[in-house]
């Protein structure tokens, strides 16, 4: 059946589905006794060698003079190495890398194609609270063990670089401070300490602020030399219940990042979905997100996009793009610092977007990423099929009906595998071509989906194919192999 | 092929139970389909041909032109394995290279008759190297218990009858007890961070199926005892010092040129796969 792509449409904005919490990589503490919820975070990480750059997004909501960030950090960092940049960069990486919803239009067998046309529709990112601050002067205190390393203002933070002895006085310090941290914060605290890492402790500077119109805190910059390459999400436990999101930006000279102490797992992708959807496909991805991941054993870091984002790379950058790829000024406030426009040729530029949900239970490591030269493309991406219009009265259109109605069980089989809905309301979806079929026989079969429980690909036959592929060559080669000893029987 | 099976003798028969690299064949193979079943691995049917087809053929021509035995083709099918279930590359020419490594190292890196290096961990270790195409995923296998008692069990019965039980026990007794040293008694992780750490896949079939190796072994167990402890001190520095976290595979490498050394202060005799093959 031939089948033409119309439309893209409808991407996924992580703030659309998930409540939000502030802890990313560090964790945010309150000055106030203030409900922290937001519980999803973004990070954009650059690594090239032993350099990383990360870019920690900050959607906060409440009263800026509440906004208060920990991060551990490997090093001292020098002013240079703080920057703030523009929001922007991570709606448009958002857009660019969210799992995608294609639509397909069915050709009618009995007649010409018609073309459509449709309107290009995505989804407003909710903007967050303009918000006064004060910041509190450092009560600097040596007896607590603590040192401020150093002590910058950029952009609207004010920035402190701590080291400290020892974790309770870490925490004695920030509480004395006016920090609300958690009681039990120092056990977290103290391994890092003990690894030699500095904190990277930032507060609003309410007077940078003032007269400002931005909208939201904007993200932080970060860059340091150091061979470690990983995300301190065990901090961001200490103040949260339950479960966490993060999603990371990676981008890379040679290819995709994974995790190398958790797996890092594909999500599913490139499966026919009802039509229904369309209009809450953000709350799809969200419980398709939920089912893998309880399906994983909530342990596993989700792979959701990768592609080859280089500004010389001929190629598509996205199949199809529901925003437009990262252009040079997107790459260099991203912090990909390899990448010259007046250049003839470019390093690559490999871009990775990964997704994690995790909490203390099932997250006792922090997380640590490597880079690996693998450059295979990947995106999460589901396909909706329209109906071919118009009548259906020769063989062929007859036939088309009833290849369509087993197609849209299928569909609903995988919707119902995919999220784990109670897909009932559905059925009518199946049946109701039934009533230009003729075939009285076919209209008997039974149409009711069955629910599966593995949200994979439920196509087997590769996996079985190669199983007892694999074990019949096996046998004949160790067969064979034994022959060959020399044995005088 | 119950035709072939027929025309065994019991002799060979015999063989097939008492050669620890069939079980090693058995096991392995078995990993690689858990593996694609329940960890999601995709089905890479063309990666498996260039590893399997580069190795074996590379074996064989040793074999025809340095009048080996026969039957050392069963050591290319384990590495064939081996590097199917650990090491991916970006290219084809890079994978055929790795598994070329492999078995060519075996013949050309020597010394008093032995192999330096464990073939799979020379060809991965190279590849990378040279081709910087290559990789290994060492978070690929999870952490569960289940696969911990898999692999651990179906290591222990190959380790076992190659006697070889002291390598394993030495190299991740050491690494534990440094380990639990430095981050639980120094750092202050709950416990939890080395159980994880520990019921790691791509570990316990480091432990269990490639440091194990026979052949590359020291022939004296008390040096093994001290060779394999010394793997481990290598991993726990590399591990933490420079942030590698492929160390195990690092750190055989790096100590596998010194077996030879081992060998000499510590004479016994050298580990034969089937030794009624000599007689």
């Amino acid at each position: 059946m031939k089948t033409i792509i119309k439309k893209t449409m409808l991407f996924v904005t992580l703030l659309t589905y998930s409540v939000q919490t502030y802890s990313f990589c560090g964790f945010y503490v309150a000055k106030a006794d203030i409900k922290l919820f937001n519980k999803t975070s973004q990070v954009i990480l650059v690594r090239d060698g032993n350099r990383t750059v990360v870019t920690m997004s900050n959607d906060f909501q409440g009263n800026a003079k509440d906004f208060a960030l920990v991060v551990p950090v490997p090093v001292v960092l020098k002013e240079n190495d703080i920057k703030v940049v523009k929001r922007a960069i991570f709606d448009k990486l958002d857009t660019y890398s969210g799992p995608r919803l294609v639509e397909y239009y069915d050709e009618n067998p009995c007649y010409n194609y018609y073309e459509y046309s449709y309107n290009f529709s995505s989804r407003a990112i909710p903007s967050s609270s303009k918000d006064k601050m004060t910041l509190e002067k450092n009560k600097d205190d040596k007896s607590y063990g603590v040192t401020i390393e150093a002590k910058y203002t950029v952009g609207e933070y004010d920035i402190l670089i701590l080291s400290a002895k020892e974790s309770v006085g870490l925490k004695d310090w920030l509480i004395l401070n006016g920090y609300k941290i958690p009681e039990t914060a120092h056990e977290v605290l103290d391994p890092y300490i003990k690894s030699n890492l500095k904190f990277f402790v930032v507060k609003v500077n309410l007077e940078k602020l003032k007269g400002n119109e931005f909208q939201t805190l904007n993200p932080i910059q970060i860059s340091y030399e150091s061979p470690k390459f990983m995300l301190p999400i065990r901090l961001g436990m200490a103040n949260a219940d339950g479960s966490q999101d993060m999603i990371v930006y990676a981008f890379t000279k040679t290819g995709r990042v994974e995790c190398s102490n958790y797996r890092t797992v594909k999500i599913p992708t490139d499966r026919n979905i009802p039509l229904g959807v369309r209009p809450k496909f953000g709350q799809f991805y969200a419980d398709l997100f939920k089912k893998v991941w309880k399906y994983e054993n909530k342990n596993a870091i989700f792979l959701e996009y990768a592609w080859n984002v280089s500004p010389n790379f001929g190629g598509m950058k996205c199949d199809p793009c529901v925003g437009p790829p990262p252009i040079y000024s997107d790459l260099k406030e991203a912090g990909v610092e390899w990448v010259n426009p007046n250049a003839m040729t470019n390093p690559n530029v490999f871009f990775t977007r990964l997704h994690v949900r995790y909490s203390r239970d099932k997250f006792p490591q922090d997380l640590l990423f490597q880079v690996t030269p693998n450059t295979e493309h990947f995106q999460g991406r589901y396909i909706l099929t329209n109906p071919a219009w118009g009548g259906f009265e020769c063989d062929a259109g007859q036939e088309y009906l009833k290849n369509l109605t087993v197609k849209r069980k299928k569909e609903v089989e995988e919707l119902a595998a995919l999220t784990g809905w109670d897909v009932t309301a559905y059925i009518p979806y199946i049946t109701e071509l039934n009533k230009y079929i003729k075939d009285k026989e076919f209209k008997k079969n039974d149409f009711t989906p069955v629910y599966g429980a593995n949200p994979y690909d439920n196509n087997h036959q590769p996996k079985i194919i190669f199983t007892i592929g694999l074990s019949l060559l096996l046998i004949l080669l160790m067969i064979w192999f034994n022959k060959l000893h020399k044995v005088k029987a | 092929m119950q035709a072939q099976l027929q025309s065994l003798t019991a002799l060979q028969k015999a063989i097939f139970f008492k050669d620890a690299r069939n079980f090693q064949i058995v096991f392995l193979s078995c990993f690689l389909i858990y593996g694609i079943w329940n960890l999601g691995w995709d089905v890479e049917i063309n990666r498996y041909t260039i590893i399997f087809t580069s190795c074996l053929i590379t074996q064989a021509l040793a074999i025809w032109f340095l009048k080996i035995p026969a039957h050392s083709l069963k050591s290319a099918l384990i590495t064939s394995l081996g590097l199917s279930i650990l090491f991916k590359a970006d290219s084809s020419l890079a994978l055929a290279m790795g598994a070329f490594f492999a078995i060519a190292s075996k013949f050309i890196i020597r010394i008093n008759g032995k192999h330096l290096f464990n073939p799979a961990n020379f060809g991965i270790v190279a590849c990378i190297l040279v081709t910087e195409q290559a990789w290994i995923s060492p978070g690929q296998w999870g952490s569960s218990a289940v696969l911990w008692f898999i692999v651990g069990s179906a290591g222990l019965s190959v380790v076992f009858k190659v006697g070889r039980l002291d390598t394993s026990f030495a190299f991740l007794g050491t690494l534990f007890f440094l380990d639990y040293i430095r981050n639980i008694l120094y750092l202050g992780w709950d416990f939890d961070f080395l159980i994880h750490k520990y019921t790691n896949g791509s570990l316990l079939l480091f432990t269990f199926f490639m440091i194990t190796d026979p052949a590359t072994t020291p022939n004296h167990k008390w040096a093994r005892y001290i060779w394999s402890a010394s793997v481990a001190v290598v991993s726990f520095i590399l591990q933490n010092k420079l942030q590698v976290h492929t160390a195990p595979l690092w750190a055989l490498f790096f100590v596998s040129p010194f077996t030879f050394l081992f060998d000499k202060i510590f004479v016994a005799q050298k580990f034969e796969w089937i030794k009624i093959s000599n007689k």
